[in-house]
């Protein structure tokens, strides 16, 4: 599996001087994998905060209109709570206001935010076949599929990342299985599921925007009312998948951050256990530290 | 059988990752030029966002500067343009919006932007025809309509640009037949639906009018409603006689119709000045 790229400093592979100076690295993301994931970032903020703006104009979460203020939004009813009872915001002007004001382009600009969101859609839709195209030409579609056991092995995972500031306040070891595959099992459900919902919001988006020419689509979701609930949730599920995802990368350090800028990763010890794996070998399952390398 | 199984588990099976050895200093270099491209676009995407965002959010994110770019119109326009010709695109005059069955209907609001007009209008209403193939002005009262054209009833859904939907029971002439019976002149590709009787929050006269393309009038679910729920159009809902076009968004549902204009180019749509789409197909 190893080959010199770079033509001018091309060696003899068995060439001892220079296998000592090289460094092995893993091309663990395609270029395209690595842009449509950074795009993704400014594209679901644009899509989230117009979407919200969106929602402003007809809430799902509605109740009677209260008899004092006539207020009808679980939403303006949340930002009330929070301006009477944050330290801080007991002077906010427009406390009905304030989800919309801090969690969208604002309230009031249905027909601003819905052009906003057709714009970034198209955009995320584009993005989202750059990223089909990344996984298949740099074939890491692969590592991302499901397999038997995942279920409890990603519970065993999960106990594990949990369970390290404990570890690590009590200076005790905490290992997990180890594992020669390209991703844990419980980040194998992120990164499966999350395109996944990334393709589910589009469809269910589409059976929002024509419920009468995709009347197919609009059914398959349970109808028109029942496909905006659909998307509201799915924006959730990848605000909770942001917070994790980004704790992990940053504990996980350098090397993970890197890999998916630059596309490489110097941890190279799991892709040989995979070739040893292929020529039949078991791979050794050996605890690691909690300070060991995982991502 | 166990062999192909093998086979396929094989194809899905995940492969080991490329590995390849370099000199460190091309790692460093790599490392190093990705970072500054990851930064420009980090760069372009803040900048674009100040360009795109709307003055009153970045006014409360603490941007105080006016960023008055013209390229933002334009591109949220295009925007709007390449998602209307996806809309019609996606239409087809042969398909028939869903139906529901009478017992499945919602309460449906008065969504009447402004005030209500006062019913005073209605004795004295009747529709006028503009753009003919006769060169006429036809004036058509309300009992001429029902009388002279079948009644069809149908029980679709309304569904607003702002989200919320209703399901009801109309009655009310077809659209193409009134097109059929005064066929507009043969260069007419659009309607201009409007209502002379709608006023705006303060209660001052506010002509309404939308832009409805003669294929979707032409919809066997077009109609010309005189009736909700069996009994005849309130005042709120549009007396005596509201366009109820479910292709489209609820705002191309006229109430109140007062006069019908064929022409050839695209007529004006009152919420297009604000911003929204003229299309509206759904």
């Amino acid at each position: 599996m190893i080959a010199l790229i770079p033509p001018h400093h091309e060696p003899e592979s068995t060439s001892t001087s220079l296998a000592q100076s090289g460094v092995l690295v893993v091309k663990r993301h395609h270029v395209l994998v690595r842009l449509s994931h950074w795009l993704n970032l400014p594209l679901l903020l644009g899509l989230i905060l117009s979407g919200i703006s969106i929602y402003w104009a007809s809430p799902i979460y509605q109740h009677r209109p209260d008899p004092n203020t006539g207020n009808f939004d679980v939403a303006a009813d949340i930002g009330i709570w929070i301006c009477a009872h944050v330290p801080g915001q007991h002077h906010y002007p427009s406390p009905p206001d304030w989800i919309y004001n801090h969690m969208s382009l604002g309230p009031g600009m249905l027909a601003l935010a819905l052009r906003f969101h057709w714009l970034c859609a198209y955009l995320f839709m584009l993005n989202g076949m750059v990223y089909v195209v990344g996984l298949v030409m740099g074939r890491g579609w692969r590592s991302l599929l499901p397999r038997r056991g995942d279920l409890l092995d990603a519970f065993r995972m999960f106990r594990y990342y949990l369970g390290i500031p404990f570890a690590k306040l009590a200076r005790r070891e905490w290992s997990h299985r180890r594992f020669n595959t390209k991703y844990n099992a419980l980040q194998r459900a992120a990164y499966f599921s999350v395109p996944l919902a990334g393709f589910v919001s589009v469809a269910t988006g589409w059976a929002i925007h024509k419920p009468m020419q995709l009347q197919w689509l609009a059914a398959l979701f349970g109808g028109f009312d029942a496909a905006r609930v659909w998307h509201f949730w799915l924006m959730w599920l990848f605000i909770f998948f942001l917070v994790p995802h980004v704790i992990l990368v940053f504990a996980d350090g350098w090397d993970t951050l890197r890999s998916i800028i630059v596309g490489w990763s110097t941890k190279v010890d799991r892709s040989e256990a995979i070739a040893n794996e292929e020529s039949g070998e078991e791979a050794p399952r050996l605890p690691c530290r909690a300070t060991a390398s995982d991502n | 059988m166990k062999n192909q199984e093998k086979k396929r588990q094989g194809f899905l099976a995940e492969r080991p990752l490329p590995t390849i050895e370099i000199a460190p200093r091309i790692l460093h270099y790599r490392t190093r030029r990705d970072l500054l491209l990851f930064g420009a676009g980090a760069a372009a995407a803040v900048a674009g966002a100040g360009l795109l965002l709307p003055q009153t959010t970045l006014a409360r994110i603490g941007v105080r500067r006016n960023i008055n770019a013209r390229g933002k119109e334009w591109l949220l326009d295009k925007a709007l343009r390449i998602d209307d010709d996806v809309a019609e695109a996606l239409y087809s005059p042969d398909r028939r919006v869903p139906t529901y069955a009478k017992s499945q209907t919602t309460p449906i609001k008065n969504n009447y932007n402004g005030a209500t007009p006062d019913p005073g209008y209605i004795p004295g209403w009747n529709l006028t025809l503009e753009g003919l193939a006769s060169g006429l002005s036809i004036s058509l009262d309300i009992r001429k309509l029902r009388n002279r054209f079948p009644i069809h009833e149908q029980v679709t859904r309304l569904v607003c640009v702002e989200g919320w939907s209703a399901i009801a029971w109309w009655a009310g002439l077809r659209f193409d037949d009134l097109l059929r019976a005064y066929p507009p002149k043969s260069q007419a590709k659009w309607a201009r639906v409007e209502s002379s009787v709608n006023l705006d929050a303060s209660g001052n006269p506010d002509p309404y009018f939308v832009s409805i393309d003669l294929s979707t009038a032409r919809h066997p679910q077009t109609l010309l409603v005189t009736h909700l729920n069996s009994h005849p159009l309130a005042v709120e809902h549009g007396a005596p006689l509201r366009l109820l076009v479910p292709v489209k968004l609820g705002l191309k549902n006229v109430k109140a119709v007062t006069r019908i204009t064929y022409s050839a180019e695209e007529p004006g749509d009152y919420w297009a000045q604000f911003g929204y789409s003229s299309y509206d197909g759904i």
